[in-house]
């Protein structure tokens, strides 16, 4: 009788080795993530007299100023994504469909700045970006323009970052995807008529749309709450999401305000994660648009 | 219903030639197959004539127009693809209508062609239905109704059945023949696989591992009458020697080293000398075999039974000739055969001069 058990116990062991193998990051995702996350969400109903269960640290919030910060922010991340999208794409799939040797070696010096650490990235910005600084030198010897052109502590200068940082999130699931584009669909459709652009339109870009989504969010979330791009380079003038949050927790020491912040700015962000899912597949399913 | 016709074609890929100055003419309104083992060129000449791949040289005529340079999306053609090729984010309705779509039909239009289109190849049950609820014969005929709604001139079908299990590619076969009478549409059939083409085709053309026409012709010309070494072997099983020709008043004979000197009939229209070396090709099924030889058959020769396959059909014998060893199929007409033929026997094999194929190469 023991023995059976004991061979079954073993037996159940080692049907469970994957779920023991994933037990260190659980844990630490309980206790980085999760168990924080539930914090921030029990701190923001708490009174600032830390007693009772309030709504006022949300009805505080609640403010034209705080709106428009996480609409900003969120625009940012749209523009920062939607950028991201527009400058891969055409590169990606030259990369994966339209040359055939050295694709491993162009991806990886497409990818090479990404090992960079951003701070480092974003501070080599500063002197292309600066009065005196590349760009202006060149336009400045082209006599393109007389003066040089304020491009440090501007909105402009943050998306240009933004997107410079956040592009290989966006390159490489679109290259994963493009590259397992079955070319023989391409080949099917001009057979049946399509020009270029009609393939394109109706069979590349929707079977490409998992690969755009994943980098489209990729990009869009850690983007909305990025710190430290707009706090260096828009020169403190607009305030994004990730500052005021910082603000609320170290300067101004109000946590439960800033945990009510905080979580309101998530709602924003989830609800237009996922308007954004209905869109990616709504346009990646032909029949309902047909239906139109 | 056009006809095709390549005009000393060539075509190379990355340097490596694939087709030189090819020469075809495919008839209108039947079943051509291209048949050639891998790397024959026969799906690169289905690519020239889709225009998927331009040709280096030559040009292609359908019907009487010269479509050499007319790009794919603007020739009356459309292929049937190996793997099917279908777009698995359509469901069957919509992989079937994109042609008529991209044309700019009327929906009501298109929706009376899909659904008569679907009627054709039995799938109007699964027109709603995704592409992977389908199974591998019903993806085929989804690939078919795609490409024949257009009416297409030609229909190419690259070896549209090698995906499919033996029994469903035979029902399918016979729906292919049947579908090219209703729709009186010339068929391009590439094939690597010959009892498929043999069964398909009207006419058939072989092509060689060199890219190279072998032989044009109906199946059973090509069967029974091979134009070349090559095409008797790698069409059905053969026995194939190569000897010597002699001839003694009026009676032609090879003479075959290690097996002996067999009687044949000259093929007509060939010019020939004595002495001149000749394949000759026997079909194994055109061959008795026997343990006591029999009469009134012209070439009688001696040999040892190697090895004995039972087929159900038909049964397949090895037997060491010389050198040599003959493949002989014996029909297996009544449960027993009357006279068992063991491992080791010594039989005769037997067959008429005129079931001899005689080859210059």
């Amino acid at each position: 009788m023991t023995g059976l058990s004991k061979r079954n116990l073993k037996q159940l062991f080692r049907e469970q080795i994957p779920f023991f193998l994933s037990i260190p990051s659980l844990i630490w995702q309980i206790l980085f993530f999760y168990i924080p996350t539930i914090l921030i969400i029990g701190l923001s109903f708490v009174a600032m007299t830390g007693y009772g269960f309030t709504l006022y640290n949300y009805w505080l919030c609640c403010t034209v100023t705080y709106a428009f910060i996480i609409a900003r922010s969120l625009l940012a991340a749209f523009i920062t994504s939607f950028c991201c999208v527009l400058i891969a794409y055409p590169v990606c799939y030259y990369l994966a469909l339209s040359i055939e040797r050295a694709k491993n070696f162009l991806l990886f010096l497409l990818i090479l700045p990404f090992w960079t650490s951003v701070m480092v990235q974003i501070y080599a910005w500063f002197f292309v970006l600066e009065r005196h600084g590349l760009i202006n030198t060149i336009l400045l010897r082209l006599h393109l323009i007389t003066q040089p052109v304020a491009l440090l502590n501007s909105s402009i200068a943050v998306y240009i970052v933004m997107i410079y940082c956040y592009l290989p999130f966006m390159i490489m699931p679109l290259y994963a995807q493009l590259e397992k584009l079955d070319t023989r669909l391409l080949d099917a459709s001009a057979d049946l008529g399509a020009t270029a652009w009609q393939t394109f339109t109706r069979i590349t870009l929707p079977l490409s749309v998992p690969g755009i989504r994943t980098g489209f969010f990729l990009v869009l979330v850690p983007s909305f709450g990025e710190l430290a791009i707009p706090a260096l380079l828009s020169g403190g003038k607009q305030l994004f999401v990730g500052s005021v949050i910082s603000q609320f927790f170290i300067s101004a020491r109000e946590p439960h305000l800033g945990a009510a912040f905080t979580v309101m700015s998530c709602i924003a962000l989830a609800a237009a994660v996922g308007l954004m899912y209905m869109a990616f597949s709504w346009f990646s399913t032909p029949a309902e648009r047909n239906a139109l | 219903m056009r006809s095709i016709r390549l005009e000393n074609v060539t075509k190379s890929y990355r340097g490596e030639i694939i087709l030189e100055h090819l020469n075809l003419t495919i008839p209108s309104g039947k079943i051509f197959a291209l048949l050639g083992p891998s790397g024959s060129g026969k799906t690169t000449i289905l690519r020239l004539i889709a225009g998927f791949d331009m040709v280096d040289s030559g040009a292609i005529y359908l019907g009487n127009r010269n479509i050499t340079h007319v790009p794919i999306n603007q020739r009356r053609v459309n292929t049937v693809f190996q793997h099917y090729a279908l777009f698995p984010h359509m469901n069957v309705f919509d992989n079937v209508a994109y042609s008529q779509r991209i044309k700019g039909l009327a929906q009501d239009v298109i929706e009376e062609k899909v659904i008569k289109v679907l009627k054709t190849v039995h799938l109007e049950k699964h027109t709603y239905k995704s592409i992977q609820q389908l199974s591998g014969g019903q993806q085929q005929r989804v690939a078919l109704a795609r490409a024949i709604i257009n009416e297409p001139d030609v229909l190419l079908l690259d070896e549209p059945l090698a995906a499919l299990d033996p029994q469903l590619r035979d029902r399918m076969l016979l729906e292919l023949i049947d579908l090219q009478s209703t729709l009186n549409t010339t068929f391009v059939y590439v094939t690597h696989d010959q009892s498929e083409a043999l069964t398909v085709a009207d006419h058939m053309a072989v092509l060689n591992t060199d890219g190279m026409i072998e032989q044009i012709g109906t199946p059973k010309e090509i069967y029974e009458f091979p134009a070349s070494s090559f095409v008797a072997q790698f069409i059905g099983t053969t026995n194939l020697f190569f000897g010597r020709l002699l001839t003694h008043h009026g009676q032609y004979s090879i003479d075959i080293p290690e097996v002996g000197i067999c009687a044949v009939v000259l093929p007509e229209g060939k010019s020939w000398r004595e002495g001149a070396q000749w394949y000759i090709s026997v079909r194994p099924e055109k061959i008795t075999i026997n343990k006591k030889a029999l009469p009134h058959f012209s070439n009688t020769v001696q040999g040892i039974v190697t090895s004995i396959m039972y087929q159900g059909s038909f049964t397949h014998y090895n037997v060491k000739v010389g050198d040599k060893i003959m493949q002989v199929f014996e029909q297996n007409e009544e449960h027993f055969a009357k006279e068992p033929i063991d491992y080791d026997d010594m039989v005769y094999v037997q067959w008429q001069k005129e079931n001899s194929v005689l080859l210059e190469r």
